[in-house]
């Protein structure tokens, strides 16, 4: 005998796999959001620092600005996107490309 | 998800907006407090008087007493009275203990003294000990109890949700227009909504600024990638060349001169600066050929928390350098700290900001208490609450209706504990967290509606009867304050009535809100009464809803 | 000049309020008004708004001017929505002519 769905879900006829439950997609685009947040925000800082035509503590300080948005934006990014490996990948290829962006100007030498 | 972005991003926001609500509002409550925190600490130390003084007569008077107490330390910094706080705060840099003891941050911690001096008389004042206002300020970002380090970094990612949700929630706000002007009480979860949607949308300027301001305060410590790599392994350059301001001192010669006097030298700064007034003092070397004195201008004409400087020769007066700006970023940084702290804001412009600190902690826990209202709805036909809806609610009574009731008992154990306490200042605030955590244990073990009324009840009992504790424990009190225009001591006393009126005006309609009864039922209940049977029970007792 | 921005504030969104469709009702308890006075009370809310922004930048100049201009905005928004608009709304239209006027008043007092 099925059971009656609730009012407020679907229960679907066969149980997930572990990795298609719901809570895991949330729990996937939660970490993107924090941790990716502030690997994006690292990685905004240190490429502006170097790369902003201006002088170096003006350029500091300027990236440390516009980096706290960028961390803010990360989250919306998260969850308005279609899955959380969008989520993943929507951050972790910015930060990639401002880390090497980094590199490329003498961060970490 | 596979869901609209608009309601994604309201999902979004009652989480992140949920899960950090109780310590935001804690936040949001001390730094709405510590726009008075001046005042505060005034109403603390009621034994202090407030004759007014010269600005010279009172650095000369800090001047005389640091030769006498600290006239071998490496600095002097004094910060003048103003209307606001009528001591002389002052603290010094002892010079390095001969014996040579490692330079860790413990030995150079002990290395400073401090001392806060009755403005006219130039001796230490003679006040209870307590931290004042100056406690809800250190509250809402070094917390307590904890490492500052630990507390600066939770804050911070609270203050991250905090712009989150307030963007999220902007997003998420279809009739953020058409609903501008709409509040429409008594009608259960729908004017919780309204309320919550009004008092966040009425300042949100101010909401977006404190927060993204509030973040930018620590942002070196949160973001020092950017330091580490453009200055490898030179750090310290960064400050010296991001702040504006004055340059190092020059170095102490070793030699001893006479300093001019103090009021001179103040006078030839003021001059400079065509009459703006002097806030603080930095004496580098005292007593040293190579002494220079900093002289920095009081707020009020611009934004920026930094505010113009200059340094004289201490021994000769003679103008050494003008603070200058070290560029844009620096002067955008100074400018946001400057809204953050508000130093520029005169009393008029002080209280709109405390307004709309307070319309933030409204906003905070009407938030919460919404959430309960919406989680409560959806379980209402089976009646059951689940474990997360009963934790919600014991932690929305133990942080909306008890921080009130800590907030008051710091103040109660301002003006009941004995004098001589020991630890005096710490003995206040253990009081303010435990009329927290015991409003929280309360509502843990009886997260219903009658919690909500008797904590409220007490907590406006408490301030209302404040000013009635002041006339019984001090001479502060309204029936001298008011008489002699003392609007700062009246001023604490009063808002504490008006506060605790409108707590108690909460609880009383917390006792009597009754459930709403469904259509249904209220036919039933028609039905029952036409026929003379008494009508049967319709809803259980619960939290809000 | 401070209190006179504040009142401004008040009367121009007392004025943005009534060009609402959904608030006609409530101040004036009289039927709607046409759409083209309500367009035209719009226009007044607007230069209202603006004449809050003069008055807060010539009392504090134009940066702490700006950040008072937005609090006086929040203030008077909220006396309007939380107070008066539910509780008390036959008394805003009185309130938004008077406020400026005895505002002004002062202000003159002041200066004179």
């Amino acid at each position: 005998m099925t059971r009656k769905p609730a009012a407020s879900a679907r229960v679907p006829d066969v149980i997930p796999a572990w990795y298609q439950r719901p809570w895991l997609g949330v729990f996937s685009r939660t970490l993107a959001s924090i941790l990716g947040g502030y690997a994006l925000a690292a990685s905004v800082n240190v490429f502006l620092s170097l790369a902003l035509p201006m002088q170096r503590s003006q350029a500091v300080l300027t990236s440390m600005l516009l980096a706290i948005v960028a961390c803010a934006c990360v989250p919306l990014w998260a969850f308005a996107t279609r899955s959380a490996l969008r989520a993943w990948v929507g951050v972790l290829i910015p930060t990639l490309l401002f880390a090497l962006g980094g590199y490329l100007l003498g961060a970490w030498a | 998800m596979k869901q609209g972005f608009r309601q994604s991003m309201a999902w979004l926001h009652t989480w992140v907006g949920l899960l950090t609500s109780w310590l935001l509002l804690m936040i949001f409550m001390a730094g709405t407090a510590s726009y008075y925190r001046q005042e505060i600490s005034r109403w603390m130390r009621p034994e202090l008087t407030t004759a007014p003084v010269s600005q010279e007569v009172a650095a000369t008077n800090a001047v005389n007493y640091l030769q006498a107490n600290a006239a071998d330390a490496e600095y002097w910094h004094i910060q003048l009275p103003d209307a606001r706080n009528p001591t002389i705060t002052m603290y010094w840099f002892n010079p390095a203990p001969k014996d040579g003891q490692a330079d860790g941050r413990a030995s150079r911690r002990a290395r400073f003294g401090e001392a806060t001096l009755d403005a006219a008389s130039g001796t230490p004042i003679q006040a209870r000990q307590t931290r004042g206002g100056e406690f809800f300020y250190r509250l809402h970002f070094d917390l307590h109890y904890i490492p500052v380090l630990w507390a600066r970094y939770i804050v911070g990612f609270c203050a991250m949700f905090m712009l989150v949700a307030i963007i999220s929630g902007v997003i998420t706000h279809k009739k953020i227009f058409k609903d501008f002007f709409t509040f429409r009480p008594r009608k259960g979860q729908r004017s919780w909504l309204d309320f919550h949607n009004v008092s966040a949308v009425m300042a949100l300027p101010y909401h977006l600024m404190i927060t993204y301001t509030g973040i930018v305060t620590l942002m070196l410590m949160y973001l020092p990638w950017g330091i580490k790599a453009a200055y490898p392994g030179e750090e310290d350059k960064f400050y010296v060349e991001s702040l504006g301001g004055l340059s190092e001192p020059r170095p102490a010669s070793g030699t001893s001169a006479p300093m001019q006097e103090v009021a001179a030298l103040m006078e030839s700064a003021r001059r400079q600066w065509n009459g703006a007034e002097v806030a603080t003092l930095r004496m580098d070397h005292p007593n040293d050929a190579a002494a220079s004195l900093a002289l920095t201008q009081r707020d009020g004409k611009a934004l920026s928390i930094a505010t113009p400087t200059l340094r004289l020769d201490a021994v000769n007066g003679q103008l050494l350098e003008r603070g200058g700006q070290a560029g844009g970023a620096t002067a955008t940084r100074d400018v946001l700290m400057g809204l953050h702290l508000a130093h520029f804001a005169d009393a008029g412009l002080r209280l709109l900001f405390f307004v709309s600190g307070l319309l933030g902690c409204l906003m905070v826990a009407s938030g919460c208490v919404l959430w309960a209202i919406k989680e409560r709805a959806k379980h209402a036909r089976s009646g059951r609450v689940g474990f997360g809806l009963r934790l919600v609610d014991a932690l929305n009574i133990g942080a909306v209706a008890g921080l009130p009731i800590a907030f008051a008992a710091y103040f109660w154990a301002n003006r009941l504990l004995p004098l001589d306490t020991l630890e005096r200042p710490q003995a206040e605030i253990n009081l303010f967290f435990a009329g927290w955590g015991l409003a929280t244990l309360v509502g843990l073990l009886h997260p219903r509606r009658q919690s909500w009324a008797w904590l409220l009840y007490l907590g406006a009992a408490m301030f209302v009867l404040l000013p009635v504790l002041n006339a019984l424990t001090t001479r502060a009190h309204l029936g001298v304050s008011l008489p002699a225009g003392d609007w700062v001591l009246a001023g604490v006393d009063l808002f504490a009535l008006a506060f605790g009126l409108c707590l108690g005006c909460c609880g009383w309609r917390m006792q009597r809100w009754q459930p709403a009864v469904s259509a249904a039922d209220k036919r039933r209940r028609q039905a029952a009464a036409v026929d003379g049977a008494p009508p049967t029970q319709v809803a259980r007792d619960g939290g809000v809803a | 000049m401070m209190l006179l921005s504040l009142a401004l504030a008040f009367s121009g969104f007392t004025a943005l309020c009534l060009a609402m469709d959904k608030h006609q009702l409530e101040p004036s308890g009289t039927a709607r008004a046409a759409g083209g006075s309500t367009r035209r009370i719009g226009w007044v809310g607007w230069t209202l708004l603006a004449a809050a922004f003069a008055a807060a930048v010539l009392a504090c100049g134009w940066a702490v001017g700006a950040v008072l201009w937005l609090g006086a905005m929040t203030l008077g928004g909220i006396v309007i929505t939380y107070g008066l608009l539910p509780y008390r709304p036959r008394w805003i239209k009185p309130l938004a002519y008077a406020l400026p006027i005895a505002a002004g008043v002062l202000w003159l007092v002041e200066v004179g």
